[in-house]
């Protein structure tokens, strides 16, 4: 395949959420010596602008917004492990780490906040459901976390949040990272009161809150 | 005498070939997919009971001869006790009923405001809600903000049970002891435990994770509800498009074998219990990836499961919140699509159906009044058109005759017109001159008024103020003990 048709085609798999492919075309590109740098910035990163531009206008949907953030998510592993190799750094917009906090498996609200982060061009790690201080402590330290995301869907759960900040207090490691909290009952004041570094009560806001978070 | 509600069953969206076809693909997820159960006890039951248990992956398979045999035990005609007979229901798969509730989190009060619920909250709704005539079975309608949640299931009954004439629909969010305290709270009015067991006045429900997993708790409740023969609404909570396929006939497969595994188990557990085919399932928002209990497709879906669930012969539970978020024109259209669509498919409790606003998190006062019109004019429909040579009129009309004429003054049309003719309460039928002068109103003013009317003239018969404040410090006690508990942990 010639590089143009990589390109093109790389383009299209992200813009049409084929995301099975991606990674192996990825690879091929890297074979062509496609500059990966080229292709995440022109073709990747477009592809992605587009369909969130359509979400928005409602002629595209969940789903597609979120297998689309799949091909992202797996053409950029591919590149992003290339380009590291090489030495040179490509400016992620962040490393994440999100989970809904232990006691609580709703899922769903947490997955898609992942989703659009990672289209956005954050590097996330999801930890799922039902996850504990230690496990999100541990992963922040394990991959250098800049955001911690917690997700609580039950009143119940919503103090997890709060006691996940506490210990990372203990630890010495909150002025390490920004936090930033979510689900249908959390509240800005909640947040505060945690001493959370922000709250957003949507997808949408919650990316551009991490995109603020960070630049403070 | 007892409540007996209309009969529904004239909507049908599935045929006799559609609901076989259900079956088959529910008995091919069931034997060969299998359900997971995290709670160990019920896969011993399952494996004791000869279905094939994966202890490793706590998966459950279920065979359609263990499916046959379970279900040949489960009653479809039972009742669930009121605090006196009046207030019985009896219930079968054909006739509907109403539940009120539940879990709101925010309370949109009388001044307008939006605000957390408080315990204070729980306690008004509940009387209100006692008030309205086609509310048939109560369920706590907010979590209160100024409890602590864990055991909280305790404070909801406190703050329910001795306030409703209703069979009580409770919950038990930690597991065997809360549906066991609960039977000693509600002993202090039935006499004793033994009379709880006998003619429980409350009903346990436990809520199945889509796709196709059964939690710890939820297995724990299920199985203590069955060993004390307390009814249980076997719910799921699927979200079409997102934890569930994004085609109805998808989820009503997933549904199907979720909900039957729950039912398969209590009955295992204690042949005859009775147990509800429930779901509150409801569209994924596909641009939003919220809850969407007032899509048409949620319609669609509840009255289709309607179907299923009556072609196992369980009585079935449908219905959940809208999602306007005050009393307007959205949430009048959305609650009556509802409620008229799962009257006429035979729904046989419509749940959730007063005063539940914004995708379950809200309850408005105002919306219960509403509500409770709007089921008055579909439970109307659902009498149907008798035709009888009285009802057919031919005499009267011969009387009359082909001349300028009225039917006002015949004793017929007086009689008719008196036992069957449905009284709108808050609906105004007045010309504009005659509306302006009384007050120019609109149906959220009216409903207004008649919320403060209902909860100036509080009156609790069926239990004493003794046997309230008993309930309530024994619950407190329980939900300290609950949270101690949780504390040691
Ligand atoms: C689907 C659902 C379930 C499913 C979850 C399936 C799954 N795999 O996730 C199941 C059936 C498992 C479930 C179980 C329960 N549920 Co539930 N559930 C819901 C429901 C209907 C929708 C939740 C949802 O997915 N919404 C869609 C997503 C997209 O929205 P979202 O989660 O709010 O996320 C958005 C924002 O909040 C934000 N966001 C989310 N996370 C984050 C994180 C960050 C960092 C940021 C910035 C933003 C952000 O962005 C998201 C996208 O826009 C809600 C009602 C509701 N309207 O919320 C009840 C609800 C949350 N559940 C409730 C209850 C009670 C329960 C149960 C306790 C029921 C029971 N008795 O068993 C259990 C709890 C189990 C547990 N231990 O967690 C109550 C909670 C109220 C309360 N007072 O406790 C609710 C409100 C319904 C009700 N009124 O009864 N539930």
């Amino acid at each position: 395949m010639a590089s143009d048709d990589i390109y093109k085609q790389l383009y299209e798999n992200v813009l049409n959420g084929d995301f099975e492919q991606t990674g192996e075309l990825a690879n091929k590109a890297l074979e062509n010596n496609i500059d990966p740098m080229d292709a995440i910035n022109s073709y990747l990163v477009p592809a992605i602008e587009l369909v969130g531009e359509r979400f928005g206008k409602k002629e595209y949907f969940l789903p597609d917004l979120m297998r689309s953030a799949n091909a992202m998510k797996n053409a950029l592993e591919v590149f992003e492990k290339d380009i590291r190799e090489k030495g040179v750094e490509r400016k992620s917009s962040g490393k994440v780490v999100i989970g809904t906090v232990k006691g609580d498996i709703h899922e769903i609200g947490k997955s898609i906040v992942a989703s659009l982060l990672t289209a956005k061009g954050f590097t996330v790690t999801d930890l799922g459901v039902d996850v504990e201080s230690e496990v999100f402590i541990n992963k922040i330290v394990e991959e250098g976390a800049e955001i911690l995301a917690m997700s609580a869907l039950l009143p119940i759960t919503m103090p997890y949040q709060g006691k996940v900040i506490e210990d990372l207090k203990a630890r010495g490691l909150r002025d390490k990272i920004k936090i930033m909290v979510g689900g249908s009952p959390v509240t800005q004041e909640h947040a505060e009161r945690i001493g959370a570094d922000g709250y957003a009560d949507d997808a949408v806001e919650a990316v551009k809150l991490a995109e603020r978070l960070m630049k403070s | 005498m007892s409540i007996r509600g209309l009969k529904g069953g004239f909507l049908n969206f599935l045929s006799e070939d559609d609901l076989d076809a259900i079956h088959f693909a529910t008995l091919e997820i069931l034997s060969e997919i299998g359900i997971k159960m995290e709670h160990e006890p019920a896969l011993e039951i399952f494996s004791s009971s000869g279905a094939k248990v994966d202890y490793k992956n706590s998966i459950v398979k279920i065979d359609e001869q263990l499916l046959n045999k379970a279900l040949l035990s489960a009653p479809s005609r039972f009742t669930l006790h009121g605090k006196n007979e009046d207030f019985d229901v009896k219930v079968d798969t054909e006739r509907v009923y109403t539940i009120g509730g539940s879990s709101a989190l925010n309370v949109l009060d009388l001044d307008g405001n939006y605000r957390p619920a408080l315990f204070d909250d729980l306690i008004k709704f509940t009387i209100l809600l006692d008030r309205l005539q086609h509310l048939h079975i109560m369920h706590a309608i907010v979590i209160p903000s100024d409890l602590e949640e864990y055991g909280v299931d305790r404070m909801l009954f406190a703050g329910t049970f001795p306030y409703t004439s209703r069979n009580y629909y409770s919950q038990s969010q930690t597991g065997a002891d809360g549906v066991l305290e609960q039977i000693k709270l509600a002993a202090v009015l039935q006499g004793s435990e033994e009379a709880v067991r006998k003619n429980p006045m409350f009903t346990e429900v436990v809520c199945m994770v889509s796709p196709l997993q059964h939690e710890k708790v939820n297995s724990e409740v299920l199985i203590e509800a069955a060993k004390n023969n307390i009814p249980v609404y076997v719910e799921v909570d699927a979200m079409l498009g997102g934890t569930t396929p994004a085609p109805v006939a998808g989820t009503l497969v997933e549904q199907n074998a979720n909900v039957l595994a729950g039912i398969v188990l209590a009955q295992l557990v204690n042949p005859g219990t009775p147990c509800i085919y429930s779901i509150a399932s409801g569209l994924m928002d596909m641009s939003t990836g919220g809850y969407s209990g007032a899509a048409p497709e949620t319609n669609l879906l509840h009255c289709a499961t309607a179907q299923v669930a009556h072609y196992y012969n369980l009585p079935f539970q449908g219905g959940t919140g809208i999602d306007a978020k005050i009393p307007d024109a959205q949430a009048g259209y959305e609650r009556a699509m509802q409620v008229l669509s799962n009257a006429l498919a035979g729904t046989n409790f419509i749940h959730l159906s007063f005063g539940m606003m914004e995708m379950m998190l809200t309850a408005s006062y105002e919306q219960c009044v509403i509500d409770n019109e709007i089921m008055g004019a579909a439970f109307k429909m659902l009498e149907g058109v008798a035709v009888n040579d009285e009802t057919l009129s031919v005499d009267l009309l011969r009387k009359v005759g082909p001349k300028s004429a009225h039917f006002l003054t015949f004793k017929e049309t007086s009689e008719y017109v008196r036992k069957h003719y449905w009284v709108p309460k808050i609906t105004d039928r007045n010309v504009h001159s005659s509306w302006k002068a009384m007050g120019a109103k609109s149906m959220r003013d009216v409903a207004a008024d008649e919320v403060r009317k209902i909860l100036s003239e509080n009156n609790m018969p069926f239990i004493s103020a003794e046997q309230t404040k008993e309930i309530t410090d024994m619950a407190k006690a329980f939900h300290k003990k609950a949270l101690e508990k949780l504390k040691a942990n």
